[in-house]
């Protein structure tokens, strides 16, 4: 009925949105990611000059905005007009592009290029590898911990982080005794919160159940993930969270900490990026703690993102594209530019540790502790999916005594997600 | 008609008719035809799924709510402008001092885009240093840091004053003609009688405005239809889902949820209805120039 092609161009254009088809030159790769802020960009541009001049090729880039970027590159795709390269997170999402067909293989690459000798083995093998090909090579990889607000814990008298989840929850009640609120949440964009509902059942019912929650073999309102929220929601309740959490955005949320009108935040490495940017010291402002045990049954797990670069199937320069992947791992020196900038961690092997911070190092020692990585939730569960689960974390912060309810509606709207 | 002016008119009908197939009509035909797939958006290999989509609106539970939320936007899109626009049109025309600045001030807004405009009033939101709670502490004892925007209760409401505060200028402008219209003798009249103001505007100003308020409304009721961008901007359909309109729930499921299928199922609805509401406009346009002349 329809040439297939333009229907998809021509749905997508009534629809606003235009994808950028550009003819690029031999040596041009083109590249779209969603390092879009200043920070992000500069630092981009950094590696594309040390890219450039290493090899001769002319990197062509059109950065997104990180959200508007899950969008965007759909329309790209739906058009076919996916750049050569672009960057995109490890997980459900990769696996959602692999699966429509859209995406490169790199093995040839990863063997020729002796990846396996470059690329940590753990990341590899949970980020690089779907339906049995490689498509992927990491960035960097992030961690979730607690990050908190020094002086706000050394006027609280606290010199010692807790481990585990009674001497947290002290923590939390000593601070909010002290009028300062311990949690700082920005769920404004919902994202921020996942982290909690992932440490929460990862520390009470183990990897296995959280594994069986993502991929919908264990639902939303179980006896295990109801335990879990529960203690999300009596924290809530008990008033642990600063006010107006679905109204604050990861950076609001940062900056209540970093001035102290919160104590601590569960969020990314990223933050490290953030905050030194705006001209905090890590290890003297800042610092960080592990997501504190609950049932010491259960494996040590830790939580976070891998952002990754993938080539797509109709890669105008795919020389040059597995040239720039190669290059962005391979390269020590690119890789401990690049991850000490952002304020992530390398996956490759041969950046030794030392050129960190005394905090990034600490990091390392946790994930390098830890029995399980797993990716967070929106990258662990199927696009669809999250898109429930992301809109209930805001339902659970706005109506905390609701939360069976909330979870039974999710677990619908899963269901049916899952279908699809 | 000479052929040369025929082939003209066709060469010159040519560029816009093939622009409008191209931007509006295979999009639209497409949408009907995707609408009966469970294409994801990225996946070519889709499969026809007959009337599964459309099934699947009357068994979910967001469209509901988005219908009701389209329903709200839709009659405070069209009462708060229109009512307001023709308040000011009234003031401004009674000569009362500085309204020709007042007009221009009140018609600013409508120059701006609604990203613009969206941004301004989420500072003017924000719940702990924006200008509402600001104003508001002023009469509190206990400050008031409500967050306008990420409250169910309140978000929809918000995002509506926004974009009324937008569409009031324009309703004004169009009042303002309609007014330059009325007699002069009419209104001499009313004054030799001895109407009281309020006579005056609901028995002779309102029912003579009738073409501009028709206009007015037609006008409101296409820039609600197509109010997605304010409420991208302000709420993104949220917090959970609250503010979502029709137009936002179809953005989410197709390209959020990557259900482009389903999606486009509710764009159809959503075209339907804005059929039916373009139709009653049609029909009372043709009753009024029938009264009108």
């Amino acid at each position: 009925m329809f040439s297939a092609r333009i229907s998809k161009i021509i749905l997508i254009s009534c629809l606003g949105f235009f994808g950028f088809v550009s003819a690029s030159s031999s040596s041009e790769v083109t590249i779209s990611h969603y390092f879009s802020d200043e920070f992000g960009k500069e630092n981009m541009g950094k590696v594309f000059s040390r890219f450039e001049a290493a090899t001769g090729n002319t990197m062509k880039e059109s950065p997104v905005g990180h959200e508007d970027f899950k969008t965007d590159i759909l329309v790209r795709g739906a058009s076919d007009s996916l750049p050569d390269v672009f960057s995109y997170w490890a997980g459900a999402r990769v696996q959602f592009v692999v699966d429509s067909g859209d995406l490169s293989p790199i093995d040839d690459m990863w063997a020729r290029d002796g990846l396996d000798g470059i690329v940590a083995k753990a990341v590899a093998d949970s980020a690089t590898l779907y339906n049995g090909e490689r498509y992927l090579i990491p960035m960097q990889y992030h961690y979730a911990g607690m990050f908190y607000n020094k002086q706000v814990m050394a006027d609280a008298g606290i010199t010692e982080m807790p481990t585990d989840w009674e001497g947290f929850m002290e923590l939390c009640e000593t601070l909010k005794g002290m009028g300062i609120a311990p949690i700082a949440l920005g769920s404004k964009f919902r994202w921020p919160a996942q982290f909690w509902f992932d440490y929460l059942i990862l520390n009470t019912a183990g990897p296995e159940v959280r594994a069986g929650v993502m991929d919908g073999s264990i639902a939303y309102d179980s006896d295990e993930v109801m335990a879990a929220v529960g203690i999300w929601m009596d924290m809530v309740n008990n008033g642990y969270f600063a006010a107006n959490s679905n109204a604050d955005t990861w950076t609001d949320a940062s900056d209540k900490v970093a001035n102290g009108e919160a104590a601590m935040t569960l969020m990314g490495t990223w933050i490290t990026g953030y905050w030194n940017g705006n001209g905090l010291t890590p290890g003297e402002d800042y610092d960080f703690f592990p997501f504190p045990t609950i049932n010491s049954e259960a494996p040590v797990s830790v939580v976070g993102p891998i952002d990754g670069l993938v080539i797509s199937a109709n890669v105008q320069n795919k020389e040059g594209a597995e040239a720039f992947l190669s290059f962005f791992v391979s390269d020590v020196d690119n890789q401990i530019e690049w991850t000490k900038a952002v304020g992530a961690v390398s996956a490759n092997v041969n950046v030794d540790p030392s050129v960190y911070n005394e905090l990034i190092q600490r990091v390392i020692s946790t994930v390098d502790g830890a029995s399980n990585f797993a990716f967070n939730y929106d990258l662990a569960t199927p696009p669809p999916v999250a898109e429930v689960g992301l809109s209930m974390f805001q339902e659970l912060m706005e109506s905390p005594d609701d939360y069976g309810a909330i979870l039974s509606r999710a677990q619908d709207s899963a269901q049916s997600a899952f279908a699809q | 008609m000479e052929k040369s002016a025929w082939i003209w008119r066709v060469v010159f009908l040519a560029a816009p008719v093939a622009v409008f197939s191209i931007l509006v009509l295979w999009p639209l035909f497409s949408s009907f035809f995707y609408s009966f797939t469970n294409w994801n958006g990225f996946n070519p290999n889709y499969k026809f799924v007959g009337f599964d989509n459309y099934a699947k609106i009357w068994t979910d539970r967001l469209f509901l709510n988005a219908i009701i939320n389209t329903f709200v936007w839709m009659v405070a899109a069209i009462l708060l402008p229109t009512l307001l626009g023709l308040g000011f049109a009234l003031l401004i025309d009674s000569n009362v001092p500085g309204g020709k600045v007042f007009k221009s001030i009140f018609y600013l807004p409508i120059c701006l885009s609604a990203v613009v405009v969206g941004q301004i009033w989420t500072w003017i939101y924000q719940p702990d240093w924006g200008l509402l709670n600001t104003l508001i502490n002023f009469f509190l004892a206990e400050p008031l840091n409500y967050p306008w925007l990420a409250k169910p209760d309140t978000s929809l409401g918000s995002v509506i004053i926004a974009w009324s505060w937008q569409q009031t200028g324009l309703s004004m402008v169009i009042y303002l003609a309609g007014l330059t219209s009325i007699s002069e003798e009419l209104l001499e009249v009313c004054e030799i009688e001895g109407t009281s103001t309020w006579q005056k505007i609901r028995l002779v100003l309102v029912p003579l405005l009738t073409p501009a308020t028709v206009v007015v409304i037609a006008l409101s009721v296409i820039n609600s239809l197509k109010g997605f961008d304010i409420l991208y901007i302000m709420t993104g359909g949220g917090p959970f889902h609250s503010s979502d309109t029709l137009a936002m729930h179809m953005y989410n499921e197709s390209f959020k949820k990557y259900m482009m299928g389903y999606g486009s199922a509710i764009s159809v609805v959503l075209f339907l209805l804005a059929l039916v509401i373009i139709g009653i406009y049609f029909r009372e346009l043709r009753r009024l120039d029938e009264i009108y002349g």
